[in-house]
């Protein structure tokens, strides 16, 4: 019944998962492997000072951080863009192909003719995206815990943890979004579409707003806002979670109902 | 007993104001075998699609087995072919048909079937000729043994060993008391193996009759050629027979309804050869039009 949506979903994306797990990973442990000569490299940090108001900010360091420190590093060099972007174009991806791309490609018909709600089917679709957004969160967290330590950084676990996982719920939302533009839309490219510009101005607003006071405001408009910024130095907000967690929900039920109701496209 | 289909005033009128289906009111008797014919864009699929709940009528409704087709159940015992299946390109066939058995609360099983039809059930579909995805596509339909199995097309890129085969599945089927309801855009692919015929035009249904009864009526274009050369009159004489074109030994004919006294007034004469050109739908039409006219 309706768990086949789910298996198959998964069952289709094993393989690009995984090789999103073993490129994330790569990634991560890369910039780890950097942290020691950066550290000992004292005119880092000075250099810094000297940035650009716009990059200190959009890098996640415009409250002076100290790029020496290991919080301050990976908050600057993965957390306030990379480690994100890799959640969000998974999200995005899984999101719009999974509903939008299958639909497209008539390959609903046949799931749909069987006797379940549709709306359940676009449930069980974000279901999948959701456990593959945790497999690739995990796979972060792994390669921190055992990189983090031989490259002799000093971690606060839980923290570190807490903010992958944060910007695995930013990229949920995203791909929430994938979802529902798909079941309005029934078109693909429309569905990547929206969420990644969605993404892109969110980060540039929410990165912004410290600079440009008329922006400022616009901050509560952007998801990156809730996700929260400079996680391992300053924590994550859980308030700022619980609005991401509630917009998803609520994209995923229109989402549904937006496929429940309209016609499938012949192929 | 429940009707296997039954639609009352079904309409379905698409963004941009196309009406596929005007008011359509069917009923197909569970057990029956019933084609389902008419032009290509005549609004075959668009019923069909409705009928499985993939679209949804603008007016007017229909019941599966008894059951409304906007409620997941009526579709727990019915069985679907559409018009352009599209399968898994990276699954196998069997990974297919076990994924889509996976999706209904019955069970069912397909190895008699693809043995039947030779179907290939190890290689990715992808790598399948189009013929060879049309039976996996056909073997799913049928997989789960079915109150009711609704194929839109379903002979369409078969080669004709494989068409044969496929008639008497249809016909087994109805003889175990499951209803089969099939679509195509010509008679002749029905009447050997339909009790009955719908016909559809422009979105209307425009007549509904027992197959004898329809080929009754049709027209067929006869070609005749003699030893010697005969008298036009006699066969310009015969009950339903018009003579088109007569030139010596050659004679060609547009003969409507029964052929028997056709073949009895040939009986006394040299034939030397004889070509009977099979029912045109468009004919058939035009028949049920001039009676509605009427």
């Amino acid at each position: 019944m309706i768990g086949e949506v789910l298996r198959r979903a998964l069952g289709d994306r094993v393989r690009t998962l995984a090789a999103w797990c073993v490129g994330a990973a790569a990634y991560l442990a890369m910039i780890v492997a950097v942290y020691p000569s950066i550290r000992n490299a004292s005119g880092i940090s000075d250099l810094a000072k000297h940035y650009p108001d716009v990059l200190k900010e959009l890098f996640g360091m415009g409250a002076g951080i100290n790029l020496a420190s290991a919080a301050g590093y990976l908050d600057t060099e993965l957390f306030s863009l990379m480690l994100p972007l890799f959640l969000l174009a998974m999200a995005i991806g899984t999101g719009a192909g999974t509903l939008a791309g299958e639909h497209e490609a008539g390959l609903l018909e046949l799931v749909v003719a069987a006797p379940l709600k549709r709306g359940s089917v676009v449930v069980a679709k974000a279901v999948g995206l959701t456990v593959e957004l945790a497999a690739l969160a995990a796979a972060m967290i792994v390669t921190l815990l055992i990189a983090g330590p031989l490259a002799d950084m000093s971690l606060d676990r839980p923290r570190m943890a807490a903010a992958v996982l944060a910007a695995a719920l930013l990229a949920l939302m995203h791909g929430a979004l994938a979802l529902a533009v798909g079941a309005a839309t029934r078109h693909r490219a429309s569905a990547i579409g929206v969420p990644a510009a969605l993404a892109a101005v969110g980060y540039l607003v929410a990165g912004l707003a410290g600079l440009a006071d008329w922006l400022s405001p616009f901050r509560y408009l952007s998801p990156f806002h809730y996700a929260g910024r400079a996680p391992l130095e300053s924590g994550v907000d859980a308030s700022g979670l619980i609005v991401l967690a509630i917009v998803t929900v609520v994209l995923v039920g229109a989402a549904a109902t937006l496929f429940q109701r309209r016609d499938m496209a012949s192929a | 007993m429940d009707a296997a289909i039954e639609t009352r005033g079904l309409s379905k009128t698409y963004r941009g104001g196309v009406q596929a289906l005007s008011g359509v009111d069917l009923t197909v008797n569970a057990g029956e075998v019933f084609g389902f014919v008419g032009p290509n864009g005549a609004g075959k699929s668009t019923l069909i699609r409705s009928l499985l709940d993939l679209i949804r009528p603008t007016a007017g409704t229909a019941r599966l087995l008894g059951i409304d087709s906007r409620d997941p159940r009526s579709r727990e015992r019915v069985g679907y072919l559409p018009g352009d299946p599209r399968l898994h390109p990276r699954l196998s066939g069997r990974a297919q048909l076990d994924s889509l058995l996976r999706l209904r609360p019955v069970g069912g099983g397909y190895e008699d079937l693809a043995e039947r039809f030779g179907a290939a059930l190890d290689r990715p579909l992808r790598d399948l000729s189009k013929g060879n995805r049309q039976k996996i596509a056909l073997i799913q339909a049928f997989m789960q043994r079915p109150a009711l199995v609704v194929l839109d097309e379903p002979t369409s890129g078969l080669d004709p060993l494989v068409q044969e085969e496929f008639r008497s599945l249809v016909r087994e089927t109805a003889s175990s008391g499951s209803t089969v309801f099939l679509s195509s855009h010509s008679l002749d692919e029905v009447q050997h193996v339909a009790d009955r015929v719908g016909i559809i035009r422009g979105g209307r249904l425009v007549a509904v009759d027992v197959v004898e009864a329809m080929l009754e009526r049709s027209v067929r274009h006869v070609s005749v050629r003699f030893a010697e050369p005969v008298d036009l009159k006699t066969f310009a004489q015969i009950p339903g027979v018009q003579v088109v074109d007569g030139d010596g030994p050659s004679l060609s004919l547009r003969v409507e309804g029964s052929m028997e006294p056709l073949v009895k007034a040939l009986g006394g004469e040299r034939v030397i050869d004889l070509t009977s050109t099979p029912a045109d739908l468009e004919e058939i039409f035009l028949g049920y039009y001039q009676e509605q006219g009427e």
